[in-house]
């Protein structure tokens, strides 16, 4: 009973950081793997359907431009949102009144309304009215904005976090706002930030393929051509869900150590 | 106290939800062979629920119709979100003649032959063109509607025909996995292509100048060009012929010869001509006046 314990549970307490032993992580790892994999098999294989990889194959420059694109944009808009999430948190924590009322309502109206929606109205109305005619700079701001709502929350949220006795030693010490910010509450407000905001890039790779509808020729829409053009369905978004994978598996990987690297004790 | 195995069963849920899920799981050992076999049947009665459930269709009477409705005035919904059409209509006439009740399956148009495959749909139904490509995947029967691929134009632009677009620094516009879509990929290599989703989509880029031309057919080219005459221009002559044809799965003779048959003598009985006069009447007025041959 004791050794079958051993091999099926974590020997551990909330907030510890145990890990399990080798033979139960490679048992358990595979053993899941393998449920994993054989629940898809068993679903695909009572659908009567003729896998075509063949005239799917030809295609495969669509595929490698498409994820080369969906990187691209992925990552700028990444960048782009982080800048102005961080601002928009800033904003909202500002003394200057307009700037948080202001950074509210823009954060509430873009968490509510579909991305859909708003690729739509910010391609052809907004877009249009500002001459701003390349899709894929268009494409760029809309993700970028998009997320900074959701990354200006997690930031507030982990300013926040960190404890009132921390500002109040820091205006003790003398430190003005700015250094207050700088020294004492980021360091802090990281840790909290960290696991929400990597989550937030996952999504934010994911949501790019929804670009796809103003016709920028990134990942999803290559796939869907393929499957336009070879009328086979699964050869073309299986490949769509592996592309994605390589991209935000990484992510999360390096999260996992940025998570470790920053977990000191408050 | 309750006895028997409902009472047994309650306990065992009320130390699971208490003590953790693993004690009592590891104590299943302990079962006696009727509870065993009681677990078994409420298992296996579970899964064929399950089971036939999900194959119910297949055995019934229905013909399970799919189209994409968003194609006025041949697949479309009314008001309240019921579809209707000519080819809503005509697949309940093709229900009528084979004696089978017809359900409508509202799927993408990029999906219809995917849906097809799978066995999600029986039939398609979506003023679908039977091309060289698509026979590979399914049978189609007897063509019903001869249609060609036409342009909508800008209201300022001087296209005056498909040479006139595949030129450099032109753009064109197709909706994804339509024959417009396909002509374009294969022959239009110069043009940049603009593969969107929806008919609006195109519709509205070349209103707004991002595309110099959208390929489509003929009819709802006309009819695009009707809602929006201050700023598109048609360029009606069909410069590739094409045929609507209805799409069923690879080896569904008997399906097929029924619809070919319907397909006969429904024209013979003017059915088509009681669908024009009933979804098409401007169209085919405009057509016999500019001379241009009518669908049917």
């Amino acid at each position: 009973m004791n050794r079958l314990k051993r091999f099926i549970l974590l020997e551990s307490f909330p907030g510890d950081s145990a890990s399990p032993r080798w033979p139960a992580v490679a048992g358990n790892l595979t053993l899941s793997f393998l449920i994993l994999v054989s629940l898809f098999y068993v679903a695909f294989s009572q659908v009567t359907y003729q896998w075509a990889w063949g005239s799917v194959a030809r295609y495969w420059y669509k595929f490698v431009y498409g994820w080369g694109v969906t990187v691209g944009i992925s990552f700028l808009a990444l960048a782009a949102s982080l800048v102005v999430g961080l601002a928009f948190a800033l904003a909202q924590r500002s003394r200057i009144l307009i700037l948080r009322y202001f950074s509210k309502m823009y954060v509430e109206v873009v968490r509510g309304t579909p991305l859909l929606v708003q690729i739509l109205i910010f391609f052809y109305v907004v877009a249009e009215s500002l001459q701003v005619r390349n899709r894929y700079v268009v494409g760029v701001l809309i993700l970028a904005f998009f997320s900074a709502a959701y990354i200006c929350e997690i930031i507030r949220g982990g300013i926040e976090s960190v404890g009132r006795s921390q500002i109040d030693s820091a205006r003790a010490v003398g430190l003005t706002r700015t250094q207050t910010y700088r020294y004492v509450i980021f360091p802090q407000a990281i840790r909290q930030i960290l696991p929400s905001l990597t989550g937030q890039w996952v999504s934010l790779i994911k949501d790019s393929s929804l670009l796809s509808i103003i016709s920028i020729r990134e990942f999803t829409l290559n796939a869907q051509e393929v499957n336009a053009f070879t009328y086979s369905a699964f050869e073309s978004y299986l490949p769509l869900a592996v592309g994605y994978l390589l991209l935000t598996l990484p992510i999360s990987m390096w999260t996992r150590r940025l998570e470790r690297k920053y977990r000191f004790e408050t | 106290m309750i006895e028997g195995v409902p009472g047994r069963a309650a306990r065992w849920i009320h130390e699971a939800v208490r003590h953790g899920f693993w004690r009592p799981i590891l104590r299943l050992h302990r079962l006696k062979p009727r509870g065993w076999v009681s677990l078994w049947a409420i298992g296996i009665l579970l899964f064929a629920a399950f089971w036939f459930g999900c194959r119910s269709h297949l055995q019934d009477n229905r013909l399970v119709v799919g189209m994409e409705l968003s194609y006025p005035p041949f697949e479309m919904t009314d008001a309240r979100g019921t579809p209707s059409g000519v080819s809503v209509d005509l697949a309940y006439s093709l229900g009528e003649y084979l004696g089978r009740d017809i359900v409508i399956e509202n799927i993408p148009f990029d999906g219809l032959i995917p849906a097809l495959k799978t066995g999600k749909i029986d039939v398609v139904i979506s003023s679908m063109t039977a091309t060289e490509e698509r026979r590979s995947s399914i049978d189609f029967s007897e063509p019903y509607v001869r249609t060609g691929l036409s342009l909508l134009v800008g209201v300022q632009s001087d296209i005056r025909s498909i040479g006139d677009v595949d030129r450099p620094g032109k753009t064109v516009a197709v909706k994804k996995g339509t024959t417009g879509h396909a002509y374009a990929a294969r022959h239009l290599l110069s043009a940049r292509l603009l593969v969107l989703d929806k008919e609006t989509a195109c519709v509205l880029e070349v209103i707004q100048g991002k595309a110099d031309a959208f390929i489509y057919d003929q009819m709802s080219i006309y009819r695009n060009w009707r809602r929006n005459r201050e700023t598109t221009r048609p360029v009606l002559e069909a410069f590739q012929e094409e045929f609507w044809a209805m799409g069923v799965r690879r080896g569904n003779e008997p399906l097929l010869g029924r619809i070919n048959e319907f397909l006969k003598v429904f024209r013979q009985s003017g059915g088509f001509d009681r669908l024009a006069e009933r979804y098409l009447a401007e169209e085919r007025e405009t057509f016999h006046r500019l001379g241009t041959r009518f669908i049917f």
